[in-house]
C-alpha cells in the first residue's frame, strides 16, 4: 500500500510539466489529509495531457473521453453519494468540447468537484490553440502558442464564465503552488455542492517560460476581509475580499488573467439543495 | 356477430380522437377483449391530425385490419392527411360530425352524418365533449355497457371521466336510435377476465424495473419520451436516480458514471438521440461498462418523420461508431417482448459488462395493448454482474483474462479493489497500452466473450410448419404484421416464420432456420433493406432470396404484404 495515493506507473508529462503539482497535491497532501480511505475516491477524467492523471492515482479512475468527464462524474456520485468524486481536465476538455455541460452540472450543484487543468493550449495534439489562449489583439498578453496562427477569437475566461452560471464553490489556483492548491482542494471537496477549481499550469514545451513566471510574478492572493489586489490599469479602489458576494465575485472574474490572477476562493455559494446527496 | 372489429378514428389535435379511442379500449378491456390502438399524429401539438386505429378481438391482440369497420370522423379535412392509413372501404360504416367538402371524397353505403359536436354544444357550450358522445354511441352499437367500469378502483380515470361527463355519454347512446347495427356486434370475448392495457414504450420502463434497474438518464424525444416519464414516475417517488439530462451524450454519459458504481443503468431515445450516443457506446464497450439503450426507432435520416415508425436504426446499432466495439442488440416484436427483452437487456448486459442496445419502434412503443397481463407477474431470471471474490483483494486485475473471457468487475467503492479503467487501450489492469499484441488480445477477449449469446436459441421465435421450405425473416413491430398476413392468407403450413429477438449476435438457430429453407423472404421498414443486408453478411442465403423492404412513414397492411408472402409460398 503506497503511502501517498500514488500507483507505480510512470507518468506520460514532459519533465517540469505543470500537472505534476496538481497530482503532488493530489496525492500527497490532499487525499492522506482528508484521510478518506482509497476505494472511497473516483477520479474522472477527459482527454488530454491531465486527463491521464487517473492512472497515477491509486483509488478508483476512469480515463473517460474528451469533454465528458464531469458527466459520468456526477453518474457516479448520484449513483453512490458515499464516493469522492472528482472530474479532471484541461481547458478544452471543461471550456471547448464539453463546454455545454458546465451550466447543468453547476445548476444541478450534485456534489463533485471538477478541477480544470487550464495550461492556455492544446498541448497532446502539439500546440494548437485552446478557448483559453490570450488573444494578441485584445490586449490580453503576449501571443503564446507556437502555431503559425495566431488565435482570432477572444478567450473564454473560464471563471468569469464560472461564476456568472453561479457555480457554488470557485477557486483558482497555481499548479506551482502546491500547498495552496491542495487546501483549495480541500475545501472544494468539502463544500456540499457543485465545485470548480481553476487550476493555472505551465506548459513548458508549448509557451515560454516567461508566460507562467508573469503569471506567479503577478498572482494576487484572497484573503477574507483583507483588500483584494488589482491591475495597475484598474480605475477601482481595492475592496475587501467577501467570498459570499457573486456581484463582487464577477468583477474578480472579469480582471484579466494575465494581469493580476486572483489565487484562492473567488466564490462560496449555496450547499446542496436538489439533489441532496449526502448523508 | 364478430370476433374481431376495427374502429378508426380521425380528427384535428384537440378533438379528444385518443381520449375516445383510449376510453373505448379500455372499456372493451375491461369487458374482457383483446385491443391494439396505434396512434397516427403529425408534427403538431394541437391542431394537427390525430388518429387512431383500434382493433377489438375476442381472443388475441391481433393487429387492426387494414380497413376500418367503424369510421368516426370529427374533420374531413384532418382525415385527408390520414387516409393513408385509415382507408375507407365500401362496407364501412362511418359516423361523422360536418359534411365532407364537396366532391372531395365519395363516402360509403352507409355513412351518417351525427351531428356530435352539435350535441355537444347543446349540454354544455363551454365544455366540448363531442367525443363522449361518439363514445355513448359506439358503445351502445359495440354493446360495452359503461357500468363495466363499476369494478375498477374507485378513482379509476376512467370512470372519473365518464361521470363527469354522463350528460354526454346519454345523449350519445340515444343517437341513431332507429338503427340497431347489428352487423357490429361482437361476441362475448373468450375470456372475461379484464385485459391490461399499456404501450411499448410503458412496458420497456415496467421491465426495466423489473430488472432491477434504479437509474435512468433521459432527454426528451419523440417517439421515446413515454419511457423516460414512467421512468421519472417510478424512480422520483422511491431509492432511484432519475436525471433529465442536458442532451444524450449527457445522457448515456450519466448512465455509465452510475454503472461504474455498480448500478443497473439506462437510457431512452431515437435514431438522432443514439447517433449522439455512438462515442459513448464505443467507450462502454472497450472499457467494458453494462449500460442499457432503449432506441425506439423512427423515421430517418436527420430528424426525418419523427412520430412514424421505421426500423432503420439497424446499421447504427449494430455497427455504429469507430473502432472494432462490439455489443448487442436486441428487438422486441409485441408489447410482451418489450417488458421480458428488456430484463434480458439488463442479464445480458450486467452479466456480459456490454453495452445493449434494445430496439424497438414508434408502432410498438405507442400502441396502445389491451393483453393478458401475466407477463408482467410471472418469474424471470435476473442475472446480476460478476463481482471479484475476496481472494483478488489488493490484486485485483480489473480485466483479467478468464476462461469465458468475463472479468470479474469491481463497484467503484467495493474495498480492496481499487482500478483505473481507461478508453485508451489497456492491459489487463487496466493500464493504458500501445502495444500490438496487447490491443489484440484485448479485441479477442471483448468479442469472444460474446460468443456465447449465439447459443440462446430462447431469443428466437420460429412460427408455421417446421418441415416447410419456404420462410420469412423478420424483425420488431414488422414480425407482427408478417405473421398475421401469413394467418390471414390461411399459409401456416406453406410458410413459417422466423422472428430473432437476439439481433447481434445472430443465435444460430437462425442459420439453421435458414439452412432449411428454399425461398426465403427477408420483410423490413427500411428503405435501403439494412435487415438483408445484414443477414446476407452473416448466413449464406439461399439464391433464391426476396427481399420485401420499403421506407417507414406508413405501417405495413396485410394487403401489402400478402403480395410477396404468397408469391413466397408459390
Amino acid at each position: 500500500m503506497s503511502k501517498d495515493y500514488r500507483t507505480e506507473v510512470k507518468p506520460v508529462w514532459c519533465p517540469g510539466c505543470g500537472v505534476f503539482g496538481l497530482l503532488n497535491a493530489l496525492t500527497r497532501r490532499v487525499l492522506p489529509n482528508l484521510g478518506i480511505p482509497r476505494h472511497q475516491v473516483l477520479i474522472i477524467s477527459g482527454i488530454g495531457c491531465s486527463s491521464r492523471i487517473p492512472a497515477y492515482i491509486d483509488t478508483y479512475g476512469f480515463n473517460s473521453l474528451h469533454g465528458r468527464a464531469v458527466l459520468i462524474a456526477q453518474g457516479a456520485k448520484l449513483a453512490n453519494p458515499d464516493l469522492t468524486v472528482i472530474a479532471i481536465g484541461g481547458d478544452g476538455d471543461f471550456f471547448s468540447i464539453g463546454a455545454g455541460h458546465l451550466p447543468h452540472a453547476v445548476r444541478r450543484n450534485v456534489n463533485v468537484t471538477c478541477i480544470m487543468v487550464n495550461n492556455f493550449v492544446y498541448a497532446l495534439t502539439k500546440g494548437q490553440t485552446s478557448p483559453t489562449t490570450p488573444y494578441l489583439q485584445r490586449g490580453e498578453g503576449p501571443f503564446l502558442s507556437l502555431q503559425f496562427y495566431p488565435p482570432v477569437d477572444p478567450i473564454l475566461d473560464m471563471v468569469s464564465y464560472s461564476v456568472s452560471t453561479r457555480g457554488s464553490f470557485i477557486a483558482q489556483g497555481l499548479a506551482s503552488d502546491v500547498p495552496l492548491l491542495a487546501a483549495l482542494i480541500e475545501e472544494a471537496i468539502k463544500h456540499k455542492g457543485f465545485s470548480f477549481v481553476n487550476v493555472l499550469t505551465p506548459c513548458v514545451t508549448f509557451e515560454p517560460p516567461q508566460f507562467f513566471k508573469t503569471i506567479k510574478e503577478r498572482a494576487s492572493y484572497l484573503k477574507e476581509g483583507e483588500p483584494v489586489g488589482l491591475p495597475d490599469s484598474s480605475p477601482e479602489q481595492p475592496w475587501l475580499h467577501d467570498s459570499s458576494n457573486i456581484t463582487l465575485a464577477l468583477k474578480l472574474a472579469q480582471t484579466p488573467v494575465l494581469e493580476k490572477p486572483h489565487i484562492g476562493v473567488i466564490f462560496r455559494g449555496k450547499e446542496l439543495q436538489r439533489y441532496q446527496s449526502e448523508p | 356477430m364478430r370476433d374481431r372489429l376495427t374502429i378508426g378514428i380521425a380528427g384535428a389535435g384537440g378533438d379528444g380522437v385518443v381520449v375516445l379511442g383510449s376510453l373505448l379500449q379500455r372499456l372493451a378491456a375491461f369487458r374482457g377483449y383483446f385491443s391494439q390502438m396505434p396512434r397516427y399524429y403529425g408534427p403538431q401539438i394541437r391542431g394537427g391530425a390525430s388518429g387512431v386505429k383500434l382493433s377489438l378481438d375476442t381472443a388475441r391482440a391481433s393487429v387492426p385490419a387494414d380497413i376500418a369497420d367503424i369510421m368516426v370522423c370529427f374533420n374531413w379535412e384532418k382525415y385527408d392527411e390520414l387516409k393513408q392509413e385509415l382507408p375507407l372501404g365500401t362496407d364501412s360504416v362511418v359516423f361523422y360530425d360536418s359534411a365532407p367538402p364537396e366532391g372531395k371524397l365519395s363516402l360509403p353505403r352507409k355513412s351518417f352524418q351525427v351531428g356530435f359536436s352539435e350535441k355537444s354544444q347543446e349540454i354544455s357550450p363551454t365544455a366540448p365533449s363531442k367525443n363522449i358522445v361518439a363514445l355513448g354511441l359506439l358503445e351502445r352499437i359495440l354493446a360495452l355497457p359503461a357500468n363495466a367500469v363499476e369494478g375498477a378502483a374507485p378513482h379509476d380515470h376512467v370512470s372519473t371521466l365518464l361521470e363527469r361527463n354522463s350528460l354526454a355519454l346519454e345523449a350519445g347512446r340515444r343517437l341513431l336510435s332507429q338503427f340497431s347495427f347489428e352487423e357490429l356486434r361482437l361476441s362475448a370475448p373468450q375470456h372475461s377476465s379484464p385485459k391490461t392495457v399499456l404501450h411499448g414504450n410503458s412496458a420497456a420502463a415496467l421491465g426495466a424495473i423489473r430488472a432491477g434497474c434504479r437509474s435512468f438518464f433521459g432527454y426528451p424525444i419523440t417517439p421515446a419520451s413515454e419511457v423516460m416519464e414512467e421512468m421519472q414516475e417510478r424512480l422520483n417517488h422511491g431509492d432511484g436516480v432519475f436525471v433529465q439530462a442536458e442532451d444524450e451524450i449527457a445522457a448515456i454519459g450519466l448512465a455509465l458514471g452510475a454503472s461504474l458504481t455498480g448500478a443497473k443503468s439506462m437510457t431512452a431515445t431515437t435514431g438522432p438521440g443514439l447517433d449522439l450516443m455512438t462515442e459513448m457506446i464505443g467507450l462502454a464497450s472497450g472499457a467494458e461498462i453494462p449500460v442499457v439503450i432503449v432506441d425506439v426507432q423512427r423515421c430517418g435520416p436527420a430528424t426525418g418523420i419523427p412520430s412514424k415508425s421505421e426500423q432503420s436504426d439497424l446499421n447504427q446499432a449494430i455497427y455504429g461508431g469507430h473502432g472494432d466495439a462490439p455489443r448487442v442488440v436486441l428487438a422486441a416484436c409485441s408489447v410482451e417482448g418489450c417488458y421480458r427483452l428488456l430484463i434480458e437487456s439488463f442479464n445480458v448486459s450486467e452479466y456480459y459488462q456490454t453495452p445493449v442496445i434494445f430496439l424497438s419502434d414508434q408502432q410498438l412503443g405507442q400502441t396502445t395493448v389491451a393483453t393478458e397481463d401475466d407477463f408482467l407477474t410471472k418469474d424471470y431470471l435476473v442475472a446480476q454482474r460478476k463481482r471479484p471474490g475476496a481472494e483478488q483483494r489488493d490484486q485485483y486485475r480489473r480485466y483479467d483474462l478468464t476462461e469465458d473471457d468475463i472479468s470479474p468487475m469491481a463497484f467503484a467503492g467495493d474495498e480492496g479493489f481499487t482500478y483505473q479503467a481507461t478508453g485508451l487501450s489497456h492491459d489487463d489492469e487496466g493500464r493504458p497500452s500501445f502495444d500490438f499484441a496487447t490491443h489484440q488480445l484485448m479485441h479477442e477477449k471483448r468479442w469472444q466473450k460474446l460468443a456465447p449469446l449465439r447459443d440462446r436459441d430462447d431469443l428466437l421465435k420460429v412460427f408455421g410448419n417446421q418441415g416447410s421450405n419456404r420462410g420469412i425473416v423478420a424483425f420488431g413491430s414488422s414480425a407482427q404484421f408478417v405473421l398475421e398476413t401469413v394467418e390471414d392468407l390461411g399459409l401456416q403450413n406453406e410458410v413459417k416464420v422466423c422472428i430473432p429477438e437476439l439481433v447481434y449476435p445472430l443465435p444460430r438457430k437462425l442459420t439453421d432456420f435458414v439452412d432449411s429453407l428454399e425461398k426465403l423472404l427477408v420483410v423490413e421498414m427500411s428503405y435501403s433493406a439494412q435487415f438483408h443486408h445484414y443477414l446476407r453478411s452473416q448466413i449464406d442465403l439461399p439464391s433464391n432470396t426476396k427481399s420485401y423492404a420499403r421506407a417507414g412513414g406508413l405501417p405495413f397492411s396485410r394487403k401489402e404484404l400478402s403480395g410477396p408472402v404468397a408469391e413466397l409460398a408459390r
